[in-house]
Order: structure tokens, then sequence, then C-alpha cells
């Protein structure tokens, strides 16, 4: 072995003093560093003013002197070219800073030839220039603009990726101030720094769009940048700026101000020029934007200065108004903290209603009576409440049916038509009993509705939007419209860069980068329209225009894009049309949205006789009958079929996907259209190369299941195989309650925030009456704007880029008052310490609800307090459809939570609506009662053991349950059912007394078997260890084999007997390879002892040892031989049938891949007699010495043998905490022979040790 | 759905990846714990998710940097066999070892997600063993100073000639004194084993730590 040192060890020259002095001198109480980190603040304080003190000697010195580097403050890293020190020169001459030690708040500049890439990521949101920056700016006599002399952008160029990075790496003003208060040695110096910094930075970002904009305007700026830094760098001469930037906390805050209204100043100055030349031009585009910068920082206070500020923005908007259609209007001089964005016109809007402000009383109310969003979720619950009353009033008559059997009447008196589809109708074939599920969907619903009275418009682009004008939009004060879309491009990027296979998926917006910069273009002056597409028509969607898309943009990619106002009016019409039309058919609708509804078609198709394809087309034909408007059908056997299938049938027809067909169709669709499937998870699925369903169908569950949750991944993966078992449900139990808003919030007060709070509580309130509920758990959501974000979003009235916060609070109980409500709101609020101008939505959610005791309400709608008797229920479906048990499920469900505890309800919560169908089917009502004693009764009541039978069949067991179903069962009643499963493992008589947890869910595993065995009465224990045969012990899966340890160790936990240990006989013999020595030496012990005379004080280890397999008859359980016999041939099925099925019902929680099973040897190396694990060598020495008061020699040298082991093994942790454990019962124990025994093993590990390690162990 | 084989080329690189920044933390923690430098240079920091001090001294970073850069392409070749960190009392003669003793176990395949997670964890745990080592460790004299020495197997030593980024910041066999300790006490801090790499830290302290 050839033993390396490095070259030696740093010369560190300011950590000359020896170290005992340096704390000595601490230690004397004369702490002049102010404890830990003052002796280097105060060292590179020091160094700071000697760097200041020699800078003008030098610049005397050399006769030069200039302020290019006024305000950047480097620091070198690593080798350069020219050297730190001559740097540092320069820097002295022209006035920039030198820092000896790195700083994050202080260094502006990192110059650097060479990084490692650690470092480079360690940098990572720093400017790491390289040296020919400083160099070439002495050169040219003007700072440079850093960019190009980028080190890790050098290679790259500059592509998006890198104006992103700038941008989001820029320390905005406002964390520059923090760091200002950090500061801990208040020295003038650096004061400037911040300033420039975010000018310089300001400037940097223009640049880089300009290189963007290869062939747009800015070009003619070029030349003249120097003038512009010029004109930058200005500002930080003005005295006060400095001043004030020299300030604390409060005056740091108005330094920007300042600055703003300095700039702004002497931008009207220019602007007042009758010549509007070059140079002014330039000088605009240079003062505004350090300008917005500043913005971010401001508060109320600056309105004066935006005053000017905005003068000088507007007169830039005319300058250029040459480049852009759209004048500008008038822009108000109001400041963006202003919270009336009603006072600001724009240009794009038509009519701009004077909206009411957060603060007044009547903005929520107007708000919702505004929102388009809004309105479509209301409508929602509107619609099922309306199927819901449908049902209860129906009287079992369905013109609609008639109809249709009328027109198949027709049809079949005709011969032989062939619908083709389907084929003839045959209404005792097999497809009667099949469920077919129909997919309802208007087509480009607001469009439709929006262009039928206008046949001028129709087969023409057309998007429904709130926007009238030509796509465009004045730019508002402080809006920032290019930081904006860089922050979602950057996201954007963020996520395809996330992407290692090129996907097609959808990006919205930002489909292609070159669209992306086009926008960036045409952001100068006037802002694109930012108004959203609701919806657009076919024609317009093949010009690349999508839903959600801004209006500005669309038109860009759609010039002759018609935009259409919003009619709610005829939208509601509709779509009560809709229902009403579907309603005549059949009650088994589920509203999904105003225009689009699940309709369970099944039993029309039944009872009539017809195929689905017909009663679609009578549907289609009826609906544009009424409503002028096309809707598509799509039909499947589950919704996830049927929602598919509309897709293929869009737009204006249907689609019929027959089972055979299903897997073929499946195969090919993109993950995306997966229900449930949006972008971040088509990202993640597209980065394990996942991109079409078929492809999903490759991924084995389990993988799914850790990738996005046990429950997301469970439903990804019966998806992709076209699995659905989701019923039709008229009626969905409500989840939450909320009210947000996020549009319009601009907040100058404290108490105007509370006070909006407080109306967003009577919101709550009021929807909380309405939907019935109240609600345990408050959420308080805000969203605030991003500390870099422009104060005035790009959108009028809307967000921005924001933070979300959410807090949470549990009330006591559930309430739907809106005091209690609002209270704890505010208390949230407060929390959350907020800067209230800088909020920009607020949320409130109420979760946990109860279902407010209806007790008038049940009294007076009988029909309905029927239906909730669980039983009558249950008893009700014998003889309904089954589509009705389905529907019929939730209502159990909550049935369960707001009704009494009753065992009853209790038991039929527990099973799944799948279940129900199943298991409950073919039994007897009465024997569904059975169990529910056994439940509540003891346990081992004789009456329990009876009912037993019953229930084995009743209750699935555990491993058949579905746990999907279990899932999507509410937490109590999940609980319940694990209890209830448990419970009966607990039942199951053992002859150990064995904890809950751990048989439990041992049982949990295997429980087929052993319920089986309860019906003989039969007793079953955990067979003897060592009758477990342990090529099936290593074939299972490791979970399962974890339990069963854990169950054995239980056992071996009862003081009882000490061969009951045999848990180590288990592990050893599973990896019986490792330990070929091992057994051979078993067997020669084993004659010894049999030889040995002293028969009474066996020693565990040597228990152990006996244990082996041949020599395990005696059964100290007194189960026969036969049931274990039973029971390993049960956990050899067990163990095929877990190899052979990754299926969803066993999968829940035994995914377990094989490979798994057979690593797990190679991790363990050394054992004590088949003991690895810590704990387990620790019982087992522990027992050994407080049962045996004279060890054995054999013993001992085992012991050794082990530790040797683990020494070679490297595993020295180990050895020590066995070394101490050892040691510390060994010198406990009474007897000499034991303190004898542990000096000698430690004699001889040392002894290893000295060998190996050339040294010994210390022990403490 | 990436995998890792122990055949890639770019298997030992991303053990050496982990490795070195493992080992850049444990360094500074190390400096830190031992009081080898004056705490006013150690910022905190958080890595592995857990508080970590780092040093903000350029000099002390670039030469720990230095030395992990050469030391890394022996970790990629499997060929360093122990890291160690001495720390020297000032007539220079070796007081503790911190031993980082590792090797790649011969492997199949990995795959990448399920690796990092898990190793991120143990190695979480060294850095807190490390953090906590005073309380087994006796105090070092004033006045310490520190060096890396890499124990390296059978023939590395013709192939780090070869390697550019050792030439660069050339390595010397070290001296009988400076490996040497007397009366050396072994003390075991934390072992790892993991699909990508065994590794276990001890440190060796002298008997006698003030003579």
């Amino acid at each position: 072995m050839v033993v390396f040192m490095s070259k030696g060890t740093p010369c560190l020259r300011d950590f000359t003093m020896s170290r005992g002095g340096w704390r000595k001198r601490v230690d004397d109480g004369d702490d002049v560093w102010g404890g830990r980190g003052g002796y280097m603040a105060a060292k590179v304080c020091k160094l700071e003013e000697q760097f200041k003190l020699e800078a003008p000697k030098q610049q005397q010195k050399e006769g030069i002197s200039s302020n290019i580097f006024r305000g950047v403050a480097i620091y070198v890293n690593g080798y350069t070219e020219p050297t730190a020190d001559e740097l540092r020169r320069l820097m002295m001459l022209h006035g920039g800073q030198h820092h000896m030690y790195y700083s994050r708040s202080k260094t502006t500049h990192i110059i650097a030839t060479n990084l490692p890439n650690s470092k480079i990521k360690e940098l990572k949101g720093e400017k790491v220039v390289r040296p020919e920056w400083i160099t070439d700016s002495v050169k040219a006599g003007r700072l440079l603009s850093y960019v190009h002399y980028q080190l890790y952008a050098k290679q790259k160029g500059l592509n998006f990726n890198d104006v992103c990075k700038n941008e989001e790496l820029r320390p905005g003003p406002s964390n520059i101030h923090k760091e200002f208060e950090n500061r801990v040695n208040g020295t003038a110096k650096s004061m400037p720094d911040p300033v420039t910094n975010s000018k310089v930075n300001g400037l940097h970002g223009w640049e880089n769009l300009e290189e963007e904009d290869e062939d747009f305007e800015f070009r003619e700026l070029e030349p003249v940048s120097p003038v512009r830094n010029q004109k930058a760098m200005d500002y930080h001469r003005d005295p006060p700026t400095m001043a004030n930037g020299h300030a604390h906390r409060s005056n740091g805050a108005l330094k920007p101000l300042e600055q703003t209204l300095h700039s702004s100043k002497s931008s009207v100055d220019n602007t007042q020029c009758p010549l509007l030349d070059r140079d002014s031009i330039d000088f605009r585009v240079c003062g505004a934007q350090p300008q917005q910068h500043a913005n971010q920082n401001s508060d109320a206070q600056s309105n004066s200065a935006h005053a000017a500020n905005l003068s000088s923005l507007h007169s830039i908007i005319k300058l250029n108004g040459a480049h852009h259609l759209t004048v500008q209007g008038p822009l108000h001089a109001k400041s963006t903290s202003e919270p009336s964005p009603s006072k600001l016109s724009t240009a794009g809007l038509a009519s701009p209603h004077a909206m009411a402000r957060p603060g007044e009383p009547n903005f929520i109310s107007e708000f919702y009576s505004r929102s388009r969003l809004h309105h479509i979720s209301t409508w929602k619950c509107e619609f099922t409440d309306f199927v819901n009353t449908l049902q209860r009033q129906s009287n079992g008559l369905f013109p609609g049916r008639e109809k249709i059997k009328k027109l198949s009447a027709e049809r079949t008196s005709l011969p032989s038509t062939d619908t083709g589809n389907t084929g003839p109708p045959t209404p005792a074939g097999p497809q009667r009993r099949q469920t077919c599920i129909m997919h309802v969907d208007m087509d480009c619903f607001f469009v439709s509705v929006g262009v039928r009275d206008r046949p001028d418009l129709q087969g023409k682009p057309v998007a429904v939007t709130s926007n009238r004008g030509g796509g465009k939009a004045a730019l508002r004060p402080g809006a920032n419209p290019e930081l904006e879309m860089q922050y979602y491009k950057r996201r954007y990027m963020k996520n395809k860069t996330e992407e290692t296979v090129p996907d097609k998926v959808d990006f919205c917006t930002w489909e292609n980068p070159d669209a992306a910069r086009m926008n960036g273009v045409g952001l100068d002056r006037t802002a694109l329209s930012m108004a959203e597409i609701a919806s657009c028509s076919y024609e317009a969607r093949q010009a690349g225009v999508k839903n959600g898309m801004f209006f500005g943009q669309a038109k860009k990619l759609c010039p002759n894009l018609q935009s259409v106002p919003y009619d709610f009016h005829s939208y509601k019409e509709v779509a009560l049309t809709l229902y009403e039309t579907l309603a005549s058919y059949t009650h088994d609708i589920e509203a999904v949205s105003c225009d689009e509804a699940l309709v369970d078609v099944t039993d029309i198709m039944t009872e009539l006789g017809v195929t689905a394809d017909c009663i679609a087309s009578a549907l289609r034909a009826e609906i544009k009958d009424k409503t002028k408007c096309c809707a598509s059908i799509g039909m499947g056997s589950n919704i996830l079929l049927a929602r598919m299938a509309t897709r293929k049938a869009k737009p204006d027809g249907q689609y019929y996907l027959k089972p055979e067909e299903v897997d073929d169709f499946i195969r090919d669709q993109l993950v995306t259209s997966l229900p449930g499937v949006g972008r971040s998870m088509g990202y993640k699925l597209g980065a394990m190369g996942v991109k079409t369903c078929g492809d999903l169908q490759q991924v084995p569950m389990s993988k799914l299941q850790k990738e996005f949750g046990p429950k997301t991944g469970q439903t990804l993966y019966r998806f992709s195989r076209g699995l659905d078992d989701r019923p039709v449900k008229t009626e969905k139990e409500r989840k939450s309650v909320s009210a947000e808003i996020n549009y319009g919030i601009r907040f100058t007060q404290t108490a105007e925030a509370e006070a909006f709070l407080l109306n967003l509580s009577e919101e709550i309130q009021r929807r909380l009456v309405a939907a019935g509920m109240k609600g345990k758990r408050l959420t308080l959501k805000v969203m605030v704007r991003k500390a870099s974000a422009p104060v005035e979003p790009a959108k009028y009235g809307g967000h921005g880029i924001c933070d979300n916060l959410a807090r949470t609070v549990n009330l006591e109980q559930a309430t739907d008052n809106s005091k209690i409500i609002g209270r704890e709101t505010l208390k949230l609020f407060q929390m959350m310490k907020l800067n209230v101008s800088d909020v920009r939505g607020v949320g409130m959610q109420m979760q946990q609800l109860v279902p407010v005791l209806r007790t008038a309400s049940i009294a007076s709608s009988d029909a309905k307090a029927q239906s909730r008797s669980v039983r009558d229920l249950l008893l009700a479906q014998k003889s309904k459809r089954p589509g009705s048990l389905a529907t019929a499920a939730p209502e159990v469900v909550e049935s369960a939570e707001c009704c009494d505890r009753s065992s009853t309800v209790r038991n039929a919560a527990v099973l799944s609506p799948q279940k129900t169908l199943s298991t409950l089917e073919p039994m007897p009502s009465t024997s569904r009662s059975e169990p529910v004693v056994r439940y509540n009764g003891g346990l081992h009541t004789p009456h329990s053991i009876k009912t037993r039978l019953n229930l084995s069949i009743e209750i699935p067991s555990p491993s058949q349950i579905d746990h999907s179903v279990l899932e999507a069962l509410p937490a109590e009643i999940r609980e319940q059912v694990e209890q209830m499963c448990l419970s009966r493992s607990e039942e199951t008589p053992n002859g150990f007394v064995t904890g809950p947890e751990s048989l439990g869910t041992l049982i949990l595993q295997v429980p087929e078997q052993l319920g089986q065995n309860s019906h003989s009465g039969i007793i079953v224990a955990l067979p003897e260890l060592s009758q477990v045969d342990p090529d099936v012990f290593s074939a299972l899966p490791a979970e399962l084999q974890e339990e069963l340890k854990m169950a054995y160790s239980q056992r071996e936990r009862a003081p009882e007997a000490p061969d009951n240990q045999q848990i180590t006989v288990v592990t050893r013999n599973t990896h019986l390879p490792l330990k070929q020595p091992l057994t051979v030496k078993t067997k020669k012990h084993n004659k010894k002892n049999l030889v040995s005379p002293v028969k009474r004080t066996e020693s565990p280890l040597k228990n152990k040892l006996l244990k082996s397999p041949a020599k395990s008859s005696g059964i100290r359980t007194g189960s026969p031989q036969k049931l274990i016999v039973d029971f390993l041939k049960y956990e050899e099925s067990a163990t095929e049938k877990l190899k052979l099925e990754t299926g969803p019902s066993t999968s829940g929680h035994v995914p377990v891949p094989q490979e798994e099973a057979s690593k797990v040897p190679v991790h363990q190396g050394p054992n004590l007699a088949g003991a690895f694990e810590i704990r387990d060598i620790k019982a087992l020495l522990k027992e050994w010495i407080t049962s045996i008061s004279d060890p054995m020699e054999e013993d001992i040298l085992q012991v050794v043998r082990y530790c040797t082991d683990l020494i070679e093994d490297k595993d020295l942790e180990k050895l020590d905490l066995v070394i101490k454990y050892m040691k510390r019962l060994m010198q406990q124990s009474v007897d000499s022979v034991w303190n004898m025994a542990f000096d000698f093993i430690l004699d001889n590990i040392q002894v290893v040790i000295q060998q190996t390690y050339g040294s010994t162990l210390k022990i403490a | 759905m990436t995998t890792l084989t122990r055949q890639d080329l770019n298997f030992g690189q991303v053990v050496a990846d982990i490795l070195c920044e493992f080992l850049e933390v444990a360094i500074h923690l190390i400096l830190y714990v031992r009081e080898v430098y004056p705490s006013g240079i150690f910022q905190k920091r958080k890595k592995y998710s857990v508080p970590v001090q780092m040093s903000c001294h350029p000099e002390l970073n670039q030469y720990i940097q230095d030395t992990l850069h050469c030391i890394k392409p022996l970790i990629v070749k499997n060929d360093a066999e122990k890291i160690v960190v001495v720390i020297m009392d000032k007539e220079h003669h070796p007081v503790e070892r911190f031993v980082f003793e590792m090797s790649q176990p011969p492997l199949v395949s990995i795959s990448s997600d399920t690796l990092l997670s898990h190793v991120e964890q143990l190695l979480r745990a060294f850095i807190l063993k490390i953090s906590v080592c005073d309380a087994v460790l006796d105090n070092n004299p004033p006045g310490c100073t520190f060096t890396v020495l890499v124990h390296t197997r059978e023939a590395a030593t013709r192939n780090m000639e070869k390697i550019q980024v050792i030439k660069d910041f050339p390595w010397i066999v070290a001296d009988e004194q400076e490996v040497h300790m007397r009366e050396p006490r072994l003390i075991p801090l934390k072992t790892m084993t993991s699909d990508i790499v065994k590794m276990q830290l001890y440190v060796e302290e002298r008997a006698q730590k003030a003579s």
C-alpha cells in the first residue's frame, strides 16, 4: 500500500498566530471579536479599510484614476490571468472593490478562469466572470457588460436559458436591503454596491433582450451603450442617494425611491427636449429599466416618484408610437400600490366597469357575480341538484325513451338494418348485462353558444374572451410583462429540461420557443392582451390557438381570429336544455360541468333493447335540435373509456368504444389524455420514458405507486389498461367548500385586508349553508407577490407571479359560522405577517365537512330519509337495477358518518360498492347482521365463534380487499375495516401470546388459511420456526419476511422457552449459502452436547445451533403436524401467488421485486449464530449473559469469531456497539467469570484490530 | 428509468462525485469540530438536510478542493482505499486521524433513484457522527495543522502520474512520521453499506495527545 499526502498544508497567512494564543485572548474576557463570526467580520472590515486607504495612494502613484468600477466588488477565485493582485490593483485604480473573502451579500462579481463543477454549482446565482472583463473594461474606459464575459456562459453562447438565469439570479433590491441590515460592519464603503448592482443588472437584462430580438429596433441602441452606462452611473453620484443608502432599515426602503425620483426627473428633462434624438431615446431605455427595478421595492409612498416615472414612460410610448398599432390611451399617474385597478383604464378593455375595490364590502359579491369560473363552478352544483331533484320526483316515465322506442321500432320493422357498429339490437343478448356509460360533451361550448345566433361567424376561427380589441392592451405602469413572460418561460424550460424524452406533450402557450420569443419582441411598449381565451372554435384550434391562451398571442397565431364576448345567460339556457334532454332519458346522470355529463345508459339499453349508438344519435339529434349546438358523445363500458371515446368522437360525432377494441385503442393513447394526468405528471411520466398508455402498461404498479403515491399509482395502472370502476355518481360527496379570489386584490391597509377576509368568511358561510355542511378544518391561502416580481402584473388586475402560502387550523368543532371562521382566519392571516400591499389573492377553504344534522329535511323528504336507511338500501338493491347500487354507495358511506355508530352501518360501510356486488349478492340478507354481533360483542365469546363462519365470507379477507376501494373510503371507515381485520386476526386463537401489532400485520398477509382453519376450530399458531422451509422463506417478499421475523422475535421475547428463539435459525437457513462452515460446526456442537453431561445449562447460543432443521421434531405448541404442513403449503402457494400476481388486489402492500429479496444476503455479512441485525445480536448476547452463569468456551470463541468477521467486513461501528454492549452486560455481571470472558474477548479483538489497523480500539 | 451498472463508465464517476462531495463536507466539518481553525472562518450551511460548518477561507477551501479533485480519479477507479484526514500537532506528529475506509462492492446493477435518497441518508448519518465526535475524543493540543493522506491500492501510483489533474497538484509519498502514530486508539464512528459504496469512518487518536 502506498500512502500519499497532498503537497502540504495550506499556508494560512491570516491564521499564523497560534490557535492557543487566539483563544487565550478570547478567554481573557476581552472579547473584541464579539463572539463567533466576529473575528471574521472584523477582519473583513479591516481589509476593506486597508483597501480604501491604499486606493488613493495607488491612484496617486500611478497617476490614473477613474470610477469605471464604482460599485463593483470583485472576489477573485483561484488562478486568474492577470493575477489576483493585479486585479486588485486595477480595482483600486478604477474605483472598484476587491474582496479577500467572498461574501454573498457584498461581492458583486466573482472573477475566475476555471472553476470546478462543484464550485459552479455552489455559485449558482452569482455572477462569475472572466478576468478579461476587468481588463477590457479598463481598456475601453467604461464598464462593459459582464454578460459576454460570463464564465460558464461562454461555450453555450447566449441562449435563452442564460437570460433566464440572469434574471432569476438578480438580487432584487429588496433582497439587497435585507442584506444591508444584516451587515455587521456598517462601513460606508460598500454602500453604493447594491444600487449599482441592480442598475447594472437592469442594464444587462436589457442587453440580453437586445440580443434576443436581433431583428428589432434596439439595434440602434448598441453603439450608444456607453452613454447609457454613463447615465446609469450618474445616479450614483448623486449625494442624496448615497447618504440614504448608508442608512438602516427604514432608510433603505427610501433609497430606491429617491433614486427613482432622480432618474425619472432626468428622464423627464430629457423627454422635454424638443429634439427627440437618439440619445434621448437611448436614455429613456436605460432610465426606464432601473425604474422598474426600483419599483419592485417601492411601496405606497412612491406615488410622486411614480408620477414622474409614468410621465417618462408615457413619453416613451409616444415616441415609439410608430411601431405599434394601438395608440395609447391616457395613462393615469396612479401608483401601483393603488388598489383600485378600475382607475387604470386600459385600451384593451372596452367597457371599464367601475369595479369595487377589495376593501369595499360588496367586492366579493360583485366579484362572484362577474367571475366566469365562479359561474361555471356553481352551475355544476346546480345541475347536480337539478338531476337529484328530477330523480326524486321521478315517476318512472322517460319521454325520451318512448321516442327511442318508436325509433327503434321503425328501424326493426325494416328488414335487417344493421347499424354496423354494434350489430342488430339483441335484447336478450349479453349486451344487456353490460354497462354502458355515455359521455356527453358539447363541442367548444362557449363558442358554439356564442355563435349560434351569428351565422356570419360560423366556420370561422372564433374565440370567447373578454378582450375585444385587436389583441393589444396598454402597458400599465409598474407592469413588467417581459419579466413575467420570462418567469413563465423559465418554468416551462425547467420542466422541459426535466424531460429526458422529447415529447409532444401539450405545453399550452409555450409550445415553441419561437412563439415565446415573438412575444418577447412584441412586448416592448404595448402589452399583448392578457385576456385568456375561455374557448375557441375548431377552426381556431387548427391555427394553433388553444384554450387558456392569452388573446394577444392567439391573435398573432391566427390574425383573423374573432372574439366573442361571454354570454352567461345563454350558456345557462343551453346547459339547462342539455340536462333536461338527458333527463328525459334517464336519471343516472353525473353532472361533470355545465357542458359535460356522464350518463349511465345501461338501463335504457336493457329496457328498450337498443344499442348505445342508437341512443347516442337520438340524443345528439335532440340536443342539436333544441340548442342549435353540437354535442359529441363517447361511449364505453366505464367512465374512462367513455371519456376517451369522446375525444375520438369530436367534433360533432359519436364513438362507441367496443370492449374488444379497448386494448388496442388505449395502447395508442397519450398518457396525458388520461384524466388526472396533467402537465406535471406528464413530465414525470415522460421522464420515465412513458408516452402512451401502452408504455404505461409496461410499468409495474409498484413503481407507479412509488412514484406517484399509492392511490394515484394504482389509478394510473388501472387507467392505462382501460380499467375504471368509478360509478356514475348522481350525488357527489363534497369534500371541501372554498372561496378564493385572486383577481383585483390590492390592499393598502391591514384593516382593508382584514375586512376583506371577514367578507370572504361570510361568503364561506353562505356556501357552507347552501351545501348543508359544517367544516372543521380551515385553510387560508394567500398569494403574495414574489419578491422579484413587478408590482403590477401584466394581466390587468391579475395576480402576476406569486408565492402561494397556506395556513391551516383545526377548529374545535365543525362550524359554518362566519364569525368563528372570520376570527380564525384573521388569526391565521396575522400569523403570516405579510405586507398587505403584496397580497394578490386570498382563498379560504373548509375541509373535513360534516353534514348539518338535517332532521327537518329528513322528515320533510320522506323518500330521501328512506333511502338513507342502510338496510333499506341494501334490500332495495336486490330489486332495483345494479346501477343504482353503485350510486347508492356514497350515501351509505355518508350515512355511516352522520348516523350514530350503529354496527349495522359499520358493517355496511365496510363493504365497498364493488364488494357489495360481488360478495353480498349471493348471501341472504340475514347473515349480514351476524358479524355485527361479533364486532360489538367481546372477543372469544362462543357467540362470536359461531358467527365467524359467516364473517369469513362476509368480510373479504384482507388480502382480497380492493385497496383502491379501501383508500377511497373515508379515513374513519377505512380504519374500521383495518381494525376489523386486525380484530379478526386477534381472534384467531393462538398458542402464543403475541402482540397484536405484529400478529395483526402478519395475518394481514396470510389470512386466508388462518381463516379457514378457524372454521374447524383448530388452534393455529405460527409454526415452529424450524419447520419453516428456508427456501420458501427466502422466496417470500422482504416485507413478509420482515413480518414473520418480527412475529417470531416477539415470541422469542416470551420468557418461558429458550427454544422459541428460532428467528435466528430462520434467517440462517434463509441464507444458507453464506454459512456453509457454520452448519458444519453446528453438527459438531450437537455431538458434543449430546455427550456433555451438563445438560441443564445449555447456552442460548448453542440452543440456536441445536435448532438445526433436522433436529426440530419436538413441537411444543401441540399443534398437529399436519396443520403445519398445511401452513407451509399455503405459504408456498402464497409465495407463488405473490410472485405471479402483481395485480391490484394483492399488490397494495406486497409488490416486492424478486431481486430485492435475492439481494438481501449480499448486504448481510457476518452473523452471530445467524443473527445479523444489531438488535438480534444484542438480544442474543443478553440472553447468553443473563441466563448462563458459566459461559462455554466455544460460545466465547464464537463471539470472538463474529467480532473478527466484523473487523474483516470493515464494520467497526457494529463491532463497537457489540463490544460496548457486552462490556456493559458482562462487567455488570456478578460472576467474575463474565468479566474474564469479556477481557478475553476484548484481548482477542484488539489483537485482530492491531493486525488490521495498527491500532487498538479505544474502549471508553 | 436509468439503471447503472458497474461496467458503465459513468458509474465510477457518479460514485466519485457523491463521495467527493461528501468528503468535502466531512473535511470541513472535521476541521471545525476538531477546532483546527478558529470557528470564525466557518459558516453554517445545510447539506444532506443537516447543518454543517463550512470554511469560508478561500485558500483553505481551495486546498481542500484541489485535494479532492485529485482524489476523485482514484475513487473513480476504485483505487483509493483510505482517505485520511490527519490532524497533526506542532511537531507534525499526528494526533488524530479520521480514516474514511472505502471500497466499492461488485454489483450487477442499480437503479439511479433507489440509491440516491438512501445514500443520502447514510451520508447524513456520517455527518451527524462527525459533528458529535468530539464527545468521544480528547481535546487536541493547540496549534494543530492538518493534511490529507490517501492510501491507494497497489499500482495506482503509476496511474496517478498519468492523470493530468493530479500532475497539476502533485502528491508525495507520505513521511513515515506523518503516517505513524504512537499508541493509536481506534474509535469507530460510522459504517455504511450501500449499493454503491461501502465506507466506514473511524478515528485513530494518539493516547497522549498533550505530549
